[in-house]
């Protein structure tokens, strides 16, 4: 018998308490195809690929490998049924070998010993099959996350997984390594693997997938030849109306230079080079400029240098005519509030209640803390109440709910309140819509350009090239640590943004400024 | 609808230190039943009872005077682990800081002649020193204050006993050092006439309301001001800390440096109160600091509860030693104590097991609720 | 000189099997503070084996059934880490604390009691072994060696080949680095951590009897063994988690403890007039410096301390 699939999951239904996170959703997976699986942040693409893993059990709907109907209670069992899949967070021991972390769990022994140099000739025969190049020798902290990247798929082929999963796998890329990658997806797919590629990127899924199916809020829209439809619909399709192209805002009125970088560099905590170099850059009054590139590009550390959480290696910060390079972060903060990327490392003590989360960056004012040193609670819990009622957070008690237990998006609405409330000329907001559902997303817009047209200065720090190009006055590309152009978001197109951020243009000599 | 009394978290905490005390005291009378079960239950009652099982009340007062004299102590390290948790900061380095305590506080008194006030200071001053030693390898050469910690006890213990041998402290006659009521009467602690209300006990001096005062002043820091705010955060997320200007490094710092000065202050109201002398020639880490461990986990971790647990553990290590030594060691209040604070470890899941319950219940009233309405 | 080697290597074996106690429950992922009060009860297993078998009993029996009650008594201890640490992920440094505290209270209880059933006037707690340690003894021309040592050194060879070359302690290392890469390929992350734990017990069992074997011939329970698994476990960092290099941190220390007991013996170093306190601090005060030198990349175990939470991805 030949069943043409090799996997299917047929009318999924998985309910956690209060939201339905998978709703009848039914993905057929044909062998030796490369089937897509596109959705925003939320639509239930995690919890299917649990579910596949069996780390949930779904309430209805059935699994089935090659036409016949499989039971998976833990991922033991979807490893015994060939499924392997690369993890966003790459499960690598740091310390090992890549040849170690290969044969981790399937080791070859004689009396419990370890066979390496077996494990070794077919580590080195998979490498030459499927242009997998890389050192079985080489230990994981020492080599590029392209190399780890590899080390997670041919840890799949030594288990001969025939149904292969990548979760968001260009998310961590060079645009080298990305078309590497296309590449040898395509060569697993013609020798006959089966690969689910799990994105929110377009242009990934349509260079190399031959089908995708769409998920939204937990609902399953369709599935569709990829050669049959383009960028627009699916996107149509992913978010389920046309894209707004353009928030509605007035023309910006620059003022006065707040924010001027001069030759601003930064070192890598990851590796040995700098991860900013050089950047020089200026942000005005009433003007939204927006940092855009591919995540790991130096953004985090540019943000890192200007907020004071690492030291700069070189350059000059002035801020609202004030040197700042050397200043102490506190000091900074009196002028520049700070949306962080991470609002569970940086923005909040989730131990702490909401309202005490509030006054995270006032707390020493005078306003809540008396002269002997005491806080003023009822001053806390009405300038908490304020905000609260004011940037419309919801949680379970008020001002006492503990953050933990809030959602991400009412925490990411506390951080911003708090931000946008205190006192500041400059704003700068690090991927302030991460996380967040639509609605959400333009509530962000909307309070960044009022902030704009309230005459602050707004940086902001971005990756959906979509909020790029809506919300900013002015773009700035970063690419490996470099302002590599000025753009204008009314001139330009995505896809001449695109160029840019993969590093393809540029239009800044080095040490220019922007 | 009223909140039930077991959702409140004090409430759950109190449980299940009481959880705690009950397993412990279970184990202790098994264990004292197997060695000899005719007089386990009398052992086990004079264990809980301590000073009430004396004869007379002269006694009784003497022997709760003795008690409270050896609370203060107690506490004092427990409040010095306490407040270093509370920043996220395990003081098991508490051990040494006692020990410096009693290292400066007896030198100051004995060798120097100095008055008690200026001997706590420099008692203090020498755990803090001790205790910054820790902050600053934590901050700075990223050693965590555990290991620091257990590295540091033992020097200070190897140090102190060189110290204290000096012959103008030390005993000539004994390893120990010298009296101090002979040595020094000016070094000792003022009993400000407390000793009156126990029987003239002359060991219960200031250091017992003292400790009380200091408790309630840590409790006030951590929760009241900005300082407790700064420090607390802290230990709840050090890169949010960081994040809002507040200088981590320096806070742990100064954090253990104060819990440094609670500890040796701690060894200081021991030893200058007269009650007990330093064995120079001890091999092992003073138990104080350890014993300050299990009540500040016995206490909730609150420093208005390492009151009550500080005194329930010094209550039933004195109340051992009364139990009749012919059939059982007075060990066993020791082996009780470490069960309990074995058992705290489990707090954790005492509470998501109460909350489970909790859930359970609701979910059952919940559809009662429903049929009856229906 | 005779003396000096000898206490050295008697005290660079009984560091060595503890810090390599340590290792194997380090690489599992659980952090083993409680080697102090597992040597103890090691101890204790050992010293009342060799107090209840009689006088006459054949050497060999009598080394190894000490031994194995040593590291018996060990497993078992550490079993108390085992369920606290792994199965309901308490504080890995409270534990390690109580079961410290726990061990000497419950040694000295035992023995007393013991003794008491013996003779009730003996209420003490000390166990004495005077005739039956002989048979631990193998005199080579003026040194005097105990058969543990060369345990010592094959237990070392082992527990190398274990860790680098097995299934077992690939398995096992993974388990303390990224447990969740290791769950990820169908490691059972529990079963190894207590393997790693139980490991522990056996080595840190058999280093407490090795130690109260080491030049004495009765011991006092009350007094616990004297920081020796603290020391343990300052060697065990000194020598980065590794065995080849625990081996030779273990012979340093021991080297220091042995010159503060000896030291008296040699007349530059009695004229030096240092007090043996000075040894007796070195090897904490060494550790403490190298440990601020080189804990910026520290060799640790990544996961070690944190409870392995399989909700957690």
């Amino acid at each position: 018998m030949d069943a043409p699939y090799a996997i299917e999951m047929l009318n999924i239904t998985k309910r956690f308490p209060g939201i339905i996170a998978n709703d009848n959703v039914t993905i057929q997976l044909k062998k030796g195809e490369i089937h897509a699986l596109l959705g925003e942040n939320g639509a239930g693409k995690s919890t299917l690929m649990s579910v596949l893993f069996g780390l949930y059990q779904a309430e209805e709907g059935i699994i089935k490998k090659d036409g016949v109907e499989v039971k998976i209670n833990d991922p033991n069992d979807a490893n015994d049924l060939g499924i392997g899949m690369v993890h966003q967070h790459f499960k690598l021991v740091q310390c090992f070998t890549v040849l170690q972390n290969i044969i981790l769990g399937v080791e070859t022994t004689k009396n419990g010993v370890l066979q390496m140099d077996e494990a070794r000739k077919k580590v080195i025969a998979l490498s030459e099959k499927y242009g997998l190049y890389v050192d079985p020798d080489a230990v994981i902290e020492d080599i590029t996350v392209g190399m780890q990247q590899r080390t997670e798929i041919l840890k799949m082929l030594y288990r001969d997984n025939e149904i292969l999963i990548f979760d968001e796998p260009t998310a961590v890329l060079t645009p080298q390594e990305i078309a590497e990658l296309m590449q040898i997806m395509k060569n697993l797919a013609r020798e006959g693997k089966s690969i689910l590629f799990i994105s929110h990127k377009l242009n990934e899924i349509m260079e190399v997938a031959d089908r995708v199916s769409v998920l939204r809020k937990g609902k399953y829209i369709g599935t569709v030849n990829v050669k049959d439809v383009n960028e627009a619909e699916l996107s149509r399709m992913m978010v389920g109306r046309d894209v707004q192209l353009v928030v509605e805002k007035e023309p910006a009125k620059p003022g006065n230079v707040v924010l001027d970088i001069q030759n601003m560099t930064v070192a890598s905590k990851v590796h040995k080079n700098n991860a900013v170099k050089n950047v020089s850059l200026q942000v005005r009054s009433g003007e939204i400029v927006c940092i855009a590139g591919i995540d790991g590009n130096g953004q985090s550390e540019f943000v890192y240098g200007l907020s004071g959480l690492e030291p700069l290696v070189s350059g000059k910060i002035t801020l609202c005519g004030k040197d700042i390079t050397k200043s102490s972060i506190r000091s900074r903060s009196e002028l520049m509030s700070h949306i962080p990327e991470d609002r569970h490392k940086h923005g909040l003590v989730l131990d702490y209640s909401l309202e005490y989360n509030m006054i995270l960056q006032l707390y020493f004012e005078p306003e809540f803390t008396t002269k002997a040193g005491f806080l003023k609670r009822k001053e806390i819990r009405e300038y908490a109440d304020r905000l609260i009622d004011e940037y419309d957070v919801r949680s379970g008690q008020g001002a006492i709910t503990t953050t933990r237990a809030m959602s991400g998006g009412n925490q990411q609405k506390a951080i911003i309140g708090r931000e946008l409330d205190r006192p500041h000329e400059l704003l700068l907001a690090v991927q302030p819509t991460r996380g967040l559902d639509v609605g959400a997303i333009e509530g962000v817009h909307r309070n960044l350009i009022k902030e704009r047209d309230a005459g602050k200065a707004v940086l902001l720090v971005s990756l959906e090239l979509e909020e790029v190009l809506n919300v900013s006055d002015r773009i700035l590309v970063m690419y490996e640590g470099e302002i590599v152009g000025e753009l204008d978001p009314k001139q330009t197109t995505p896809e001449e943004l695109g160029l840019y951020m993969a590093g393809a243009k540029r239009s800044t000599p080095k040490g220019d400024k922007a | 609808m009223k909140q039930s009394l077991f959702k409140k978290p004090a409430v759950q905490t109190l449980l299940s230190s009481l959880i705690c005390i009950v397993a412990g005291l279970l184990v202790g009378f098994i264990i004292l039943t197997i060695i000899n079960p005719s007089g386990s239950g009398q052992a086990i009652t004079t264990i809980i009872l301590n000073f009430i099982t004396r004869s007379s009340g002269p006694a009784k007062l003497k022997a709760f005077g003795n008690t409270l004299a050896k609370t203060a102590p107690l506490l004092m390290c427990a409040l010095s682990v306490c407040f270093c948790y509370k920043v996220g900061l395990f003081n098991i380095g508490a051990a040494g800081q006692y020990e410096a305590g009693a290292c400066a506080a007896l030198f100051m008194a004995i060798s120097v002649g100095a008055p008690w006030y200026v001997c706590l200071l420099a008692a203090a001053a020498a755990g803090a020193v001790l205790g910054a030693i820790s902050g600053f390898l934590k901050a700075y050469r990223n050693v965590n204050e555990v290991i620091s910690g257990i590295m540091l006890n033992w020097i200070t213990l190897y140090l102190t006993n060189m110290v204290l041998s000096n012959p103008a402290i030390k005993d000539p006659a004994s390893p120990y050092t010298k009296p101090l009521s002979s040595a020094n009467a000016k070094g000792m602690l003022p009993t400000m006439g407390l000793d009156a209300l126990f029987a003239n006990n002359r060991y219960v001096t200031v250091a017992v309301p003292l400790a009380v005062i200091i408790a309630i002043l840590i409790w006030m820091i951590l929760e009241k001001t900005r300082f407790g705010y700064e420090l607390r955060a802290t230990g709840f997320n050090k890169e949010a800390s960081r994040y809002a200007g507040m200088k981590e490094k320096r806070n742990i710092i100064v954090t253990l440096a104060m819990g440094g000065a609670l500890a040796a202050v701690g060894a200081a109201f021991l030893f200058l109160s007269g009650y007990q002398q330093w064995s120079t020639t001890q091999t092992s880490v003073p138990g104080m600091g350890f014993n300050g461990i299990a009540a500040t986990f016995l206490g909730g971790l609150s420093p208005i509860g390492t009151i009550f647990s500080s005194f329930f553990i010094q209550s039933i290590t004195d109340g051992g030693a009364l139990i009749n030594r012919s059939l059982y060691p007075a060990e066993i209040s020791d082996l009780i104590s470490a069960v309990i604070i074995y058992l705290c470890g489990f707090v954790l899941f005492f509470k998501t097991v109460m909350n489970g319950w909790i859930a359970k219940n609701e979910e059952k009233k919940a559809l009662k609720a429903k049929g009856g309405n229906a | 000189m005779v003396l000096l080697i000898q206490y050295t290597i008697i005290f660079a074996s009984v560091l060595m099997l503890v810090a390599l106690g340590g290792c194997f429950s380090e690489h599992s992922g659980i952090i083993n503070l409680g080697l102090e009060g597992i040597m103890v009860i090691g101890a204790l297993g050992g010293a009342l084996i060799m107090n209840l078998l009689p006088a006459g009993t054949n050497g060999f029996v009598m080394v190894v059934v000490t031994a194995l009650a040593a590291v018996g008594f060990g497993i078992l201890y550490s079993c108390l880490l085992g369920v606290a640490a792994i199965q309901f992920k308490a504080d890995q440094t409270l534990i390690g604390t109580a079961m410290n505290m726990l061990a000497t209270a419950a040694a000295t209880v035992f023995v007393s009691a013991f003794n008491a059933a013996k003779n009730p006037d003996n209420t003490s707690s000390t166990l004495q072994y005077i005739s039956q340690k002989n048979a631990f003894i193998v005199r080579i021309g003026g040194f005097e060696f105990n058969w543990f040592m060369l345990l010592a050194v094959i237990l070392l060879g082992i527990s190398w080949f274990i860790l680098y070359k097995t299934r077992f302690g690939l398995r096992l290392m993974a388990c303390g680095e990224n447990p969740q890469a290791a769950d990820s390929v169908g490691i059972n992350v529990k079963r190894m951590r207590w393997s790693g734990v139980l490991i522990s017990g056996a080595l840190g069992g058999l280093g407490g009897i090795v130690y109260i074997l080491a030049g004495v011939s009765e011991w006092k329970f009350e007094v616990g063994v004297a920081g020796f698994g603290f020391l343990a476990l300052a060697v065990m960092i000194f020598g980065q988690w590794k065995p080849t290099k625990i081996a030779l941190a273990a012979l340093l220390f021991g080297f220091f403890r042995a010159l503060s007991n000896v030291y008296t013996g040699f007349p530059f170093l009695a004229n030096l007039g240092i007090p043996s306190t000075i040894y007796n601090m070195m090897p904490y005060i060494i550790s403490l410096v190298i440990l601020a030198f080189t804990s910026k990349n520290s060799k640790a175990p990544k996961a070690e301390g944190i409870p392995y939470d399989k909700g957690m991805r």
